[in-house]
């Protein structure tokens, strides 16, 4: 059953990258708890416009979990308090009236800020372009037994294919490392066959540009498969480890 | 190929990777120096015999003590980069921050557990290989008829200041919070991650934490316990 609840949010307002930021306190009054955490900010934003503010940025785009688009660190949390969720996905009945919620961007110095909530994740889509694709040419879809596949191998492809890339695993990682993200990416294409031609060259590509984003190193905390609104595992980031092992020794 | 093997030496998994195997030569360094050391129990002539066999290995020996002095900088250089890399990677700190994993005091404290554990070393090494072994310190009072009881002496009056015993037991819970994350954190940065096997390499690499930590206590408690070593 629905009901009201009033916040208070603390919300972290920062008009450009160059300039420096702060938390601003703002009243979300008469909260609908079946409201997504992202509809919420969009009637804090309403009021904010009415009183002539400058609303709060945040990204989003599909508010379904599938984009990738969303993310916010809620009371310390990437993506808030819920396992397995987006804050998109992130009902307002998790929280108990008159709560206090801090809320902040992801924070990492590959991901430079661009306004409020919203950060730049243009490092991810660098670190995909430096070999997070197959090389084929394109035609008609060959039948889908042509090229035996292993289902455990299989299921472990599409495990680590459920990343969308919303950068959370950074974001909750104390390093900033974006072992998961990058990991899950190998990881896909690693364990297919269409992945094979490419695939020593692919893991050197891309943790080389993992590792000129200014992204940290990995310390084994595992905050990020803890954070990860699609429960992607660790076992990639070994996975990872193991190829680029791989690679080094067959060079 | 040079270049692109310059690369993967720069690239930061391959240097965790290093700190990982360096880390586990290591531990292997201690679980030897753990048993050897367990010859105290057994009384001045095993011990003293154990120490002279070491010694008589000669070359050998200096070929394992720059290969352990070798994996020891490595390990400690490049966790120290790493750590730096990361305290920068971090960027803006958050306003409130909240683990969702298990908290985890000993990964977190990693580099300052490291760096105590080479304090100690240092220290323990000046203690028991580079001091002189035939001196008044290794004397134990009233036993021996006063002669030099060698290493063995030099242990046993060493642990039997509180303060030495203190520290060093101090030294050795540290190690242990160290080990407890290091040993099976490592595994997962050389590759190993298994459905089964890794739940049990945890409890097993944490267990030998433990194991190695009270193992190397036993001994100044068991000197402080005795006090009079039977010859
Ligand atoms: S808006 Fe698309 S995942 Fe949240």
């Amino acid at each position: 059953m629905s009901k009201k609840i009033n916040l208070t949010l603390k919300v972290w307002r920062q008009p450009d990258n160059r300039t420096s930021g702060r938390f601003e306190v703002y009243p979300a009054q008469d909260i609908d708890t079946d409201m997504s955490f992202l509809e919420m900010l969009d009637v804090v934003n309403d009021e904010l416009e009415k009183e002539g503010k400058d609303p709060i940025a945040f990204d989003h785009d599909c508010r379904e979990g599938i984009c990738g688009m969303c993310g916010c660190v809620i009371n310390g949390q990437a993506h808030g308090p819920d396992a397995a969720t987006t804050v998109c996905q992130l009902h307002m009945r998790r929280f108990q009236d008159g709560m206090t919620l801090v809320i902040e961007p992801w924070r990492a110095k590959a991901f430079p800020i661009i306004k409020d909530l919203a950060v730049d994740r243009s490092a991810f889509d660098r670190v995909i372009s430096a070999g997070g694709y197959i090389s084929v040419r394109t035609g008609a879809a060959p039948d889908a037994h042509a090229v035996p596949v292993p289902k455990d191998s299989a299921d472990q492809a599409m495990d680590a294919a459920a990343c969308i890339g919303c950068g959370a695993c950074v974001a909750a990682c104390p390093n900033a490392s974006a072992m998961l993200f990058v990991s899950a990416k190998v990881s896909q294409l690693a364990l297919l066959p269409q992945g094979q031609p490419e695939r020593d060259q692919r893991v050197v590509s891309m943790v080389s540009q993992m590792d000129s984003e200014g992204f940290g190193n990995c310390s084994n905390h595992y905050e990020c498969e803890a954070s990860c609104p699609k429960e992607i595992s660790i076992k990639n980031i070994a996975r990872m480890n193991r190829e680029l092992t791989r690679a080094g020794v067959r060079s | 190929m040079a270049s692109s093997n310059r690369t993967l030496l720069q690239s930061s998994i391959v240097r965790k990777q290093i700190v990982a195997v360096t880390g586990l030569a290591m531990v292997g360094f201690l679980i030897a120096h753990l048993s050897g050391n367990f010859l105290i129990f057994a009384g001045p002539e095993a011990f003293n015999g154990y120490s002279k066999k070491l010694h008589d290995l000669g070359p050998i020996l200096w070929v394992l003590r720059i290969g352990l002095i070798a994996a020891l900088l490595g390990h400690v250089v490049l966790a120290i980069k790493l750590t730096g890399e990361n305290h920068a990677a971090r960027g803006g700190r958050y306003a409130v921050s909240n683990s969702r994993g298990d908290g985890g005091f000993c990964k977190k404290t990693m580099i300052y557990t490291g760096i105590l554990i080479l304090v100690f070393v240092a220290l323990h090494l000046y203690d028991f290989t580079y001091r002189d072994k035939t001196g008044d310190p290794t004397i134990v009072e009233g036993v021996n008829g006063g002669l030099s009881l060698g290493l063995f002496g030099l242990v046993w009056n060493s642990f039997l200041q509180p303060w030495h015993s203190g520290l060093y037991i101090l030294a050795m819970i540290i190690l242990g919070f160290h080990l407890s994350h290091g040993i099976q954190s490592l595994f997962q940065s050389i590759g190993f991650f298994h459905d089964r096997y890794t739940p049990m390499v945890k409890k097993i690499g944490f267990a030998l934490a433990i194991l190695l930590a009270v193992g190397f206590i036993s001994i100044p408690i068991y000197v402080n316990v005795v006090r009079t070593p039977h010859l």
